[in-house]
């Protein structure tokens, strides 16, 4: 705890290095982008969703096109933190922790402004850095002056193909905060996301991301959404 | 085989066009035969998880060889058939393995009283004998009687034309109904919304009031650095109009960010999120 103390004295001029061994600038944060070791990783992202009584018929697509594994199932709970400047766009980290494999590292994400790009690039784009940390990172991100914005549990299936991640999974909101033990779902749908994380500027990624999609068409339409259409 | 396949007058050329042809309806027949029984062994055996698009399949494949079966018969170049005469040389009581095989086990014996059964060109007799019947019951039949006839059975198959198609228009658009229903549009934008920026998560306010100012108002009040004038056109537009006010504020112009975090925490207060 005493290096959380003292980190939280610093927060104005946040300068984490010794954390995790990545460099965030706290505000203005905007302007700066955050890179993942030495390497600018980009996420590249399709988004789509399927009603409820249509899930079993995409898994069951997503089974035969995907790779040979064992489909996996999680239940995560998803914790979005902003740090608050006096100036420009809060900072802000998402912490998730598996619910039903609690000896797992919980996983902390960084997700840059989306960027939609032309019609060449199929998918959207954003900087991401993604970080396995230890269980008190909660504890971690309100002492260094993070505040919880709001927090859902995510539920579904996992599925890989080559270096595509594609999770098809429900949301469900916190009846109570911070109690996953009641929860209600937000809707009828599963979002069906699929990703790649990958240096940046390999946009021959969003090819392969956008062919894959057509194969799960009518089924789910994925799109690039642009977040602020859907504010 | 006892069997010999002769033309009249049949020259060496016609002959061996013949076999060629015989030989093309052997392999075709082959194939049919081949997946009618593939067909068979997946209703027998699959019925469990049979889907109707693999039906359907099976059903084309046997549709497409029949048709080709139809136009090798009618080619030009297919000798005619019924002009060849095929007799039997030699009848024998004797199991004959030879046909055994070529019939795949079903004929043992080549004796009298299979052949009439395997080499006859016209119906059974009782066939024949109920044709004969009612060709002489179609003879009694008044000219009258047969136009009325007719005019009913007309009618009654342009009335079942008429249902069949009706069925068919709505399993069609009943079709595209259930296509269109794999997704919602609206769920997704809602969906992403909600991963992206938590809107309608924020359940605070609504289930207890205590927690509602921790969760909602410093939020929103950080994001304000756009004054609050801002602030107050938004929350009036948010609680007049409900559902518009979603698409108010998605317009292009309006500032980007921070106006919806306030919008999505006054939806979430004002109206319940889980609405379809």
């Amino acid at each position: 705890m005493t290096d959380t103390d003292a980190l939280r004295n610093a927060k104005r001029s946040t300068r984490i290095d010794a954390w995790c061994g990545y460099t965030m600038e706290a505000p203005p944060v905007s302007a700066m982008p955050v890179s993942g070791g030495t390497i600018n990783m980009m996420e590249y992202l399709l988004q789509g969703s399927v009603l409820d009584q249509s899930l079993e018929s995409l898994l069951h697509r997503l089974r035969g096109l995907c790779d040979n594994m064992e489909p996996g199932t999680f239940q995560d709970h998803e914790m979005v933190f902003l740090l608050k400047g006096q100036q420009g766009s809060p900072f802000v980290l998402r912490a998730r922790r598996s619910m039903d494999k609690p000896t797992m590292p919980w996983h902390l994400r960084y997700l840059g402004q989306p960027e939609m790009g032309d019609k060449s690039r199929h998918a959207l784009v954003r900087n991401c850095v993604d970080i396995a940390t230890s269980d008190n990172l909660m504890e971690f991100l309100l002492e260094m002056g993070f505040r919880l914005d709001h927090e859902f549990v995510a539920q579904g299936h996992i599925f890989r193909r080559g270096s595509m991640k594609i999770v098809v999974y429900k949301i469900f909101r916190l009846l109570v905060p911070g109690s996953t033990d009641s929860i209600e779902a937000l809707s009828l749908s599963y979002l069906v996301e699929v990703s790649v994380v990958a240096p940046a500027g390999q946009d021959v990624i969003s090819e392969e991301m956008r062919n894959f999609a057509e194969q799960l068409k009518p089924l789910v339409h994925l799109e690039k959404i642009d977040p602020k259409r859907v504010m | 085989m006892q069997v010999r396949a002769e033309g009249p007058r049949s020259t060496q050329r016609e002959e061996k066009q013949l076999e060629n042809s015989i030989d093309v309806l052997i392999n075709q027949v082959g194939d049919l035969k081949k997946s009618l029984a593939s067909f068979i062994y997946k209703l027998e055996n699959e019925y469990e998880h049979l889907t109707w698009p693999s039906v359907l399949d099976s059903f084309a494949l046997l549709s497409g060889q029949l048709s080709t079966l139809n136009k090798m018969l009618k080619n030009d170049k297919t000798p005619l058939l019924r002009n060849q005469v095929i007799i039997p040389l030699i009848l024998s009581p004797d199991r004959d393995e030879e046909i055994m095989r070529v019939t795949e086990g079903r004929v043992p014996v080549f004796s009298h009283e299979v052949v009439p059964d395997h080499l006859r060109t016209k119906p059974d007799p009782e066939v024949e004998e109920q044709e004969k019947q009612l060709t002489t019951e179609a003879a009694r039949l008044t000219p009258d009687v047969a136009l009325k006839q007719i005019q009913s059975l007309n009618k009654m198959c342009s009335s079942l034309l008429e249902k069949i198609n009706k069925e068919e228009r709505e399993s069609e658009s009943g079709g595209l109904r259930q296509n269109k229903s794999t997704f919602n549009p609206a769920d997704t934008s809602a969906l992403v919304a909600a991963v992206t920026f938590g809107k309608g998560l924020s359940n605070r306010r609504p289930t207890g009031p205590g927690g509602s100012s921790v969760g909602g108002q410093p939020n929103s009040a950080g994001m304000m650095s756009s004054g609050p004038t801002l602030q107050q056109v938004q929350i009036s537009m948010g609680q007049n109009q409900q559902q518009m006010s979603g698409v108010a504020m998605s317009q292009p112009g309006q500032p980007g960010k921070m106006v919806s975090n306030i919008k999505t925490n006054i939806k979430s207060a004002s109206m319940h999120p889980y609405q379809r």
